[in-house]
């Protein structure tokens, strides 16, 4: 009885979490964002020695260091926190199910909703990309990939926004910090410090998915930085949820 | 269990602001009315009794358990709360699906429960339609149905009469009526407004400023009502020898002429008496009476007297 409330209220929660999510009007801003990227990317294929190195740093700047962590934080801090502000989370909490299975349901809802997002922004930036480069091999493969590797960094970024928000009434101030100062700034310096990054984790993974650009240089062991990120991702999620648990709500 | 709740001693308090002040009450089976001004505390209490926050200090039992961190609990309560929270996207079957599925309903015989509660509520000729298109009313009614949905025990209504026009009122003071009578909830509603209580149940508690002032059958209520000391202004002409009578009477405790001559301030310690004579004396005087008010014949006069 238990087991059966406990599925079919965590597939309802991600089913309307995720459907809410797509009904925001925050969509025309992910629409900008990727017609942008796709201009970027287009133009960037129109320049002289433009091949699948260039693609893939472009992929790797446009993509995993900015649209990936700013869409996570755009959409995993509000989530439960808009929700907590104008109060439509009372139907969730004063539901038969425990806060910690709801937790986990706005959590899925978030990965699926920006696992979408990302494969429709990536594939139109690529697709631009190979529509005007003069070298086009590998393209396919290369978009996959970065498709892929993104969605780990979904799993991990939407961990970290989402338990921000739950924590947080101000959460996007933080996780713009994070995101600008922390990821970007830190994580582009050379050294030991920069290494903890989610990035840098990503582009240590990626090295080993692919042989284009310089994030195929990168150094490090991926399988560490595989475990190290899927285990940040489950602390962050049981440590929301946890929060979510004990959260007074009013 | 002869009570469906039971709080004893309860305090609780956000930062600086209390919210409920050594709060004690007991409510029986049945519809229950929990009235007071707004921020009294009555949202407080039914918060508590959702787990939605916890007590800083005191006892409370919800059907005998402990509500905070208790979900099981609250799949044999049904809550409405007193703000707009539905999502206006979605229409009124697709809410109540969601609210179903929270409580982990599915399949063919919850699609049947919500006909079943949309006829209860007298919304299945709109529940096709966007809730954001709703009325007030209709909104009202479908947040009971969500809370209908899995067959509660028990039903907290949070102010579920606020905003609605008086065919509205009457319709869904008719439908907590029923969810008692014909399908056996026992239900708690809250309220500012006393007689709209009483026309849903002669079962009442008074809260103010955070505390159960009195609780208990309506009646009683009155009484306190009429019994306690009230200011009545009367305006008119010739009040002088009106004046000089009235303080001669037992139940007078003091009177304050206008400078003017043409209105004055009564207090009087029993009012049913003072109203029963006043025709009298008026004849006896020879006044000429054009208003008589009582500033205190209202709830918060009652409250601010109950607390002293």
């Amino acid at each position: 009885m238990r087991m059966s409330l406990n599925v079919i209220g965590l597939r309802t929660v991600a089913a309307f979490s995720a459907r809410k999510l797509l009904m925001n009007r925050r969509w025309m801003l992910v629409m900008l964002l990727g017609a942008l990227i796709a201009l970027v990317m287009g133009y960037a294929a129109t320049a002289d020695g433009a091949n699948m190195d260039f693609a893939s740093d472009m992929m790797g700047i446009l993509l995993l260091m900015f649209l990936l962590p700013v869409l996570s934080l755009i959409y995993g801090a509000s989530m439960i926190r808009n929700e907590m502000d104008d109060r439509s989370i009372v139907q969730v909490i004063t539901a038969p199910l425990d806060r910690r299975i709801s937790y986990l349901g706005y959590y899925i809802g978030l990965v699926v909703v920006l696992c979408l997002l990302i494969t429709v922004v990536t594939a139109i930036g690529g697709l631009a990309f190979l529509a005007f480069s003069p070298e086009r091999e590998g393209g396919a493969q290369l978009i996959v990939t970065f498709i892929a590797l993104q969605y780990l960094g979904v799993l991990v970024y939407s961990a970290l926004f989402l338990l921000l928000g739950t924590l947080m009434r101000q959460p996007i101030y933080l996780g713009l910090l994070y995101v600008f100062i922390w990821e970007g700034f830190i994580g582009s310096v050379p050294g030991s410090i920069g290494n903890l990054t989610i990035r840098h984790q990503l582009q240590v993974i990626a090295s080993e998915m692919t042989d284009y650009g310089s994030v195929a240089l990168t150094n490090g062991d991926w399988t560490m930085s595989m475990l190290a990120l899927v285990a940040l991702t489950v602390a962050m999620v049981v440590a929301g949820a946890f929060v979510l648990r004990r959260e007074e709500i009013s | 269990m002869s009570n469906v709740v039971e709080a004893r001693m309860l305090s609780k308090w956000y930062g600086q602001v209390i919210g409920l002040n050594n709060f004690s009450i007991d409510v029986p089976k049945g519809i229950t009315g929990i009235v007071g001004p707004n921020g009294a505390g009555k949202s407080t209490f039914f918060k508590l009794l959702t787990g939605n926050i916890r007590t800083n200090v005191g006892h409370l039992r919800v059907l005998g358990e402990e509500p905070w961190q208790n979900p099981s609990l609250l799949a044999k309560i049904g809550f409405c709360p007193d703000y707009d929270f539905l999502p206006p996207d979605l229409d009124g079957r697709e809410y109540l699906r969601f609210v179903a599925g929270l409580h982990g309903m599915e399949g063919l015989k919850t699609a049947e429960r919500v006909d079943e509660v949309l006829k209860i509520v007298n919304m299945s000729k709109d529940a096709d339609r966007s809730m954001g298109g709703y009325s007030k009313g209709m909104r009202q009614r479908i947040k009971i149905a969500g809370a209908l949905l899995h067959d509660p025990e028990l039903l907290l209504l949070d102010e579920p009469l606020t905003g609605t026009d008086p065919l509205i009122r009457k319709e869904i003071i008719d439908l907590v009526k029923d969810l008692n009578k014909v399908h056996g909830h026992d239900v708690i509603v809250s309220s500012h407004v006393l007689h709209e209580i009483e026309r849903m149940t002669h079962q009442v508690a008074l809260i103010y400023k955070g505390r159960s002032v009195a609780s208990g059958d309506l009646s009683e209520i009155r009484r306190l009502m009429s019994d306690h000391p009230h200011n009545i202004v009367l305006e008119g002409r010739g009040l002088v020898p009106l004046a000089q009578t009235l303080l001669t009477k037992p139940y007078t405790s003091s009177i304050e002429l206008r400078p003017d001559r043409l209105g004055m301030y009564v207090r009087v310690d029993r009012p049913e008496e003072f109203f029963d004579s006043l025709p009298e004396l008026v004849t006896e005087t020879g006044c000429e009476l054009e208003r008589v008010e009582s500033l205190d014949d209202d709830l918060e006069s009652v409250f601010r007297y109950l607390v002293g």
